[in-house]
C-alpha cells in the first residue's frame, strides 16, 4: 500500500477580478516530506497557502487532506482536522499574552479529552522557540521577529499534521537560521509534512526534500530540491543571475564601492548618541560620520542597534545623550517632519504603502506643499531611477509586486530631493531576483549623488552597495571601515553572526 | 481540566478579591436599612446600569462586537415583562427570566444576518435595528403603540426594587467573571482580536459571537425589566431609547472598557456626575461628553486601567531594546 499524501490539490484556482492569482495547480505532499515553495514575490506562494488553510475560497479545485476532500470545509473545521499555518505578515492575537496565545490554539485543534497537559505542552514550546521569557507580555508588543516567532509557536501549539510555514527565515541573520533549520528538521518527526515557503535559500536547501516552484500563479515545476535549484528556468524567474552571497570573513569581493581614498565632506555626524527606551539603553555613544555622496551599510546582528539608530537620525526616537549634526546644522531634537524638510529621506522597515492611493499618488504624497511646483520633475527623477514605477503609475500602491512596492517606498523617500537617504531593510522579504533589481536600482540611486544609509541584514549586498561599512553589537560601533576590511574581518563572523548573535538573540 | 485564565500567584490574590466582593454585596444588601429612599432609588438606578454596563463590557470589551442594541434589549425586556405579567399569573422571578430570554431569542435570529457585518458595520447594524425595532413598536397598536402598556401589578416601593436589582447585578457580575475565567475566555478575546486568525486556530467564531451576544441580550433584558416593574407603565420612546445606550456605552468606557471592574467602576462615578449635576440638566450632557473626552485621551483603558498599574511597563523597555 503506498504512503498516503498529506494534501493533494487538483486544478486549485483562484481569480481576484480577472487576475488568476493561482492557475491549475496540481501538486502533492508526501506523509512525513518537508515541500518547499518558492517563486517571485507575487506569485501566489500565499494565496496557496490561503487557499490550503481555508481563509480563501478556491474559484475551482478540489484540497485533499490525508485523502479527505476539505475543499468545502470551513477554516475551523480544517484546522480541526490538523491544518496549521502561520502568517507572512504576522497576525498575533494582540491584547492576549504569548502564552494565551498558544493556548488558545492548543485548546481548539483537538477534540476535549486530548486536551490535557495543555499548559505543559505550550511552554514546551514557548521554550523551544525562544519565547519563554516574554510568555507573559502582551503579542501585541512583542517587535516583529519575535511576532513571526510566535506565528510559528502558534501553529506548532495546534498539534498540526499538515504545518504551512509563511517565510518565517526572514529578517534572521545566520545563526538563528540555523537555529531555524535544526527546529524544522526536529519537528519532521512530530508533524505528518510541512510546507515552507521561503526566500531563504538555505533553510530550502537544507529542510526540502522536494521544491515546487510557482510563477505568476502557476506550477513551474516540482521536483528535488537540488535539481529544482539548477533549472536555468528558476534562475531567470525567480533567482537571479544566481550569484551566490558568500559567507562573511571569506575571501574579498571584487568592489562595487567607491575606491577613491578622498575622505567626502561630512554630511551627517552623529556623536556619542545614546539612545534608551524606559531604562534599557538601546544604543550607548555611537559615533557615526556619512558625507556628501557617499554610501555607508550599517551591519549587525537584531537587536544590535541598527533601526534605533536610523530612527533616531531622522527624529522618530529621541536622543538621550550625544548631539547629531546633519549639513553643519544641529537636527537632534526636530520633529521627524522638520529633519525630512531638512534633507533626510526615511524609508522604514516594512512599507507602509498607501493602499488606497495610486504609485503616481503615494509618490506625490511625499511633495511638501511648497515644493508641489517641482513635482513633474521630481516624478521625473524618480521615475528615471526606478522605470518599473512609471509602467505602473495609475495603479494602486499595493497591486504591485513586492519588489516594486519597496522601490515605491524608496521612491517616495526621494521625493522631496534628500540629501541623505536612511534604507532600513529594504531587501526583506523580497525574492533574490527582486533584490537583485531593487539595488541595481540603488546604483541609480546613488549616481544621482544622495549619500545614503543602509541598514542590512544581507551583510553581501549591503557591502556590495557601500563605500564604507559601520557593524554595530549591543547598541555599540565594534567596527568602521572599507568594505573588502570588514569583509575580511575575522571580527565580523564573531560579532554578526557568531556567540555574540546567539547571546543576543534566542535561537 | 485544571488551566483556566488563572496565572500562578493570582491565586491569592483572586480569593481576597472574591471575600472583598462579597463583603462589598452585603454592604450593598444593608443600604435600604441605612438610608432613605433618595438613596434606595439612586441604589436602584446605579444597580441596573451597572448590569446594562456588565453586559455590554462583555459583548463590546472582550468580544469585539461593539453593538448600539442596548435600548432595544432593554426595550424588549420590559415589554416582555409587562406583557407576561399582565396576561398571565407567572411569579416574579419568572417574569424577570422571561424578560431576559425574549432579547436573548431575538438576538439569536438577527444573528446570521447581523453577523455578517464586521467591526463598524456591525456597530451600524445594531444601531440601524434598534431603531428600526424602536419605530416599529411606536406603530404596532397590539402592543399598546405609541402610548405603550400600563402593569396591572402594583409598584413595589422602592427598597423591595433594590433588594432585585442588587440579586440581578450580582449574578450578571458572577456570570461574567465566571466566564472570563473560563477556558472560554481566551476564544471570545482571540475573536476581538482578529477573528480570521481565531477561526484558523479552531475557534469557532459565530458561536462564540452568537453565545456572547445572546448572553449580552439576556443579562440586558431583565434590566429592561426591572424598569417596566419600576415605573408600572412602559412606552417605546422611553423603552427603546437611545439614552440606555449612551449611558451604557459612557460608563464602561469611563470605567475601562475590557477591565473586570471598569463598568462598577464607571457607574459610580457615572450616577455621581449626574446626580451632583440635577440641577443642571442642560449642561450635565455637556459635562459628560467632556468627562469621556478627558478619560479616552488620558486613561484609554478608563479609570480602572489607570488604577492598576500596568505590570508590563517594564516588558515594553526590554521589548523596545530588541527593536
Amino acid at each position: 500500500m503506498p504512503e498516503p499524501e498529506a494534501l493533494r490539490v487538483e486544478t486549485l484556482s483562484r481569480q481576484f477580478g480577472g487576475v488568476a492569482a493561482i492557475d491549475a495547480v496540481d501538486l502533492a505532499v508526501r506523509a512525513g516530506e518537508t515541500l518547499g515553495i518558492i517563486g517571485p514575490n507575487g506569485a501566489g506562494k500565499s494565496t496557496f497557502i490561503n487557499l490550503i488553510s481555508g481563509a480563501l475560497a478556491p474559484s475551482r479545485g478540489r484540497i485533499l487532506l490525508f485523502g479527505e476532500d476539505v475543499t468545502g470545509l470551513a477554516t475551523e473545521a480544517r484546522t480541526r482536522r490538523g491544518i496549521g499555518r502561520t502568517h507572512q505578515i504576522p497576525r498575533p492575537f494582540a491584547r492576549m499574552s504569548v502564552r494565551e496565545n498558544l493556548l488558545l490554539a492548543a485548546r481548539h485543534a483537538r477534540a476535549a479529552h486530548e486536551r490535557r497537559a495543555d499548559r505543559e505542552h505550550c511552554d514546551a514550546i514557548l521554550t523551544r522557540t525562544g519565547l519563554a521569557d516574554v510568555a507573559d507580555w502582551p503579542a501585541g508588543r512583542l517587535p516583529l521577529l519575535r511576532r513571526k516567532r510566535l506565528e510559528l509557536a502558534r501553529a506548532l501549539a495546534l498539534r498540526p499534521r499538515l504545518l504551512l510555514l509563511d517565510e518565517i527565515g526572514a529578517g534572521l541573520v545566520e545563526a538563528e537560521t540555523r537555529a531555524l533549520i535544526e527546529l524544522i528538521r526536529s519537528l519532521r518527526t512530530e508533524v505528518g509534512a510541512i510546507v515552507l515557503i521561503e526566500h531563504v535559500m538555505d533553510v530550502i536547501t537544507a529542510c526540502c526534500e522536494r521544491t515546487a516552484v510557482l510563477s505568476s500563479g502557476r506550477l513551474l515545476t516540482v521536483g528535488p530540491t537540488r535539481e529544482v535549484l539548477a533549472d536555468p528556468e528558476v534562475a531567470a524567474v525567480y533567482l537571479g543571475t544566481g550569484e551566490r552571497e558568500p559567507a562573511p570573513g571569506a575571501a574579498p569581493a571584487p568592489q562595487g564601492g567607491r575606491q577613491s581614498s578622498v575622505t567626502p565632506a561630512p554630511l551627517l555626524e552623529v556623536r556619542g548618541a545614546s539612545v534608551s527606551y524606559g531604562g534599557v539603553r538601546a544604543l550607548r555613544g555611537v559615533d557615526l560620520v556619512v558625507g556628501e555622496g557617499e554610501v555607508v551599510a550599517l551591519l549587525g546582528a537584531n537587536g544590535a542597534g541598527k533601526t534605533t539608530l536610523a530612527r533616531a537620525i531622522s527624529g522618530a526616537v529621541p536622543l538621550a545623550a550625544g548631539s547629531i549634526r546633519f549639513a553643519g546644522a544641529r537636527i537632534a531634537g526636530l520633529a521627524p517632519e522638520l529633519v525630512t524638510a531638512r534633507g533626510i529621506g526615511h524609508c522604514m522597515e516594512g512599507r507602509r504603502i498607501f493602499a488606497s492611493l495610486s504609485v503616481e499618488e503615494n509618490l506625490l504624497v511625499a511633495l511638501p506643499p511648497e515644493a508641489r511646483a517641482r513635482a513633474a520633475g521630481r516624478l521625473e527623477a524618480v521615475y528615471a531611477m526606478f522605470p518599473a514605477l512609471r509602467d505602473h503609475r495609475g495603479k494602486s500602491g499595493t497591486a504591485m509586486s513586492g519588489g516594486q512596492q519597496q522601490m515605491l517606498a524608496i521612491g517616495r523617500a526621494l521625493m522631496p530631493a534628500p540629501r541623505l537617504l536612511i534604507l532600513d531593510e529594504v531587501s526583506l522579504g523580497l525574492a533574490p531576483i527582486a533584490v537583485e533589481q531593487l539595488y541595481e536600482s540603488l546604483r541609480r540611486v546613488r549616481a544621482t549623488g544622495v549619500a545614503m544609509l543602509i541598514v542590512e541584514q544581507n551583510i553581501h549586498r549591503g557591502l556590495q552597495l557601500a563605500d564604507r561599512a559601520c557593524v554595530l553589537a549591543h547598541g555599540e560601533l565594534r567596527l568602521a571601515g572599507r568594505p573588502q576590511d570588514i569583509r575580511a574581518s575575522p571580527e565580523l563572523r564573531a560579532l554578526y553572526v557568531g556567540e555574540d548573535a546567539a547571546a543576543t538573540a534566542p535561537p | 481540566m485544571s488551566g483556566s485564565g488563572a496565572r500562578p500567584g493570582q491565586g491569592g490574590a483572586a480569593r481576597g478579591a472574591l471575600i472583598a466582593l462579597l463583603a462589598a454585596v452585603v454592604l450593598l444588601a444593608l443600604v435600604p436599612y441605612l438610608f432613605g429612599t433618595y438613596w434606595q432609588q439612586l441604589g436602584f438606578r446605579a444597580l441596573q446600569l451597572a448590569t446594562l454596563a456588565i453586559a455590554w463590557n462583555l459583548l463590546a470589551g472582550y468580544t469585539g462586537q461593539v453593538s448600539l442594541g442596548t435600548g432595544a434589549f432593554v426595550g424588549l425586556g420590559a415589554y416582555a415583562f409587562a406583557l407576561l405579567g399582565n396576561h398571565s399569573a407567572a411569579p416574579l422571578p419568572v417574569l424577570l427570566l422571561a424578560g431576559g430570554a425574549v432579547p436573548a431569542v431575538f438576538a439569536v435570529l438577527v444573528s446570521p444576518g447581523l453577523f455578517r457585518l464586521r467591526g463598524l458595520y456591525f456597530t451600524i447594524g445594531s444601531l440601524a435595528l434598534a431603531e428600526a425595532l424602536r419605530i416599529l413598536m411606536v406603530n404596532l397598536s397590539v402592543f399598546g403603540g405609541a402610548s405603550g402598556i400600563v402593569l396591572r401589578a402594583a409598584t413595589p416601593p422602592f427598597y423591595a426594587l433594590y433588594w432585585l436589582a442588587l440579586p440581578v447585578m450580582v449574578l450578571a457580575l458572577a456570570l461574567v467573571l465566571v466566564l472570563l475565567h473560563s477556558p472560554v475566555s481566551l476564544s471570545l478575546r482571540a475573536v476581538r482580536d482578529d477573528e480570521d486568525v481565531a477561526r484558523q486556530m479552531g475557534v469557532r467564531s459565530f458561536r462564540v459571537k452568537l453565545g456572547a451576544f445572546a448572553l449580552t441580550a439576556f443579562i440586558t433584558g431583565v434590566a429592561g425589566a426591572l424598569q417596566s416593574l419600576k415605573l408600572g407603565a412602559i412606552e417605546p420612546y422611553g423603552a427603546f431609547g437611545m439614552s440606555w445606550t449612551i449611558d451604557t456605552v459612557a460608563i464602561v468606557i469611563i470605567g475601562g472598557i475590557a477591565t473586570r471592574g471598569g463598568p462598577l467602576l464607571g457607574t459610580l462615578l457615572y450616577v455621581a456626575l449626574g446626580e451632583s449635576l440635577r440641577g443642571l440638566p442642560e449642561l450635565h450632557n455637556a459635562i459628560a461628553a467632556l468627562v469621556l473626552l478627558i478619560v479616552i485621551r488620558v486613561a484609554p483603558q478608563g479609570l480602572w486601567g489607570l488604577l492598576l498599574r500596568r505590570p508590563w511597563r517594564r516588558a515594553t523597555a526590554a521589548e523596545a531594546s530588541d527593536a
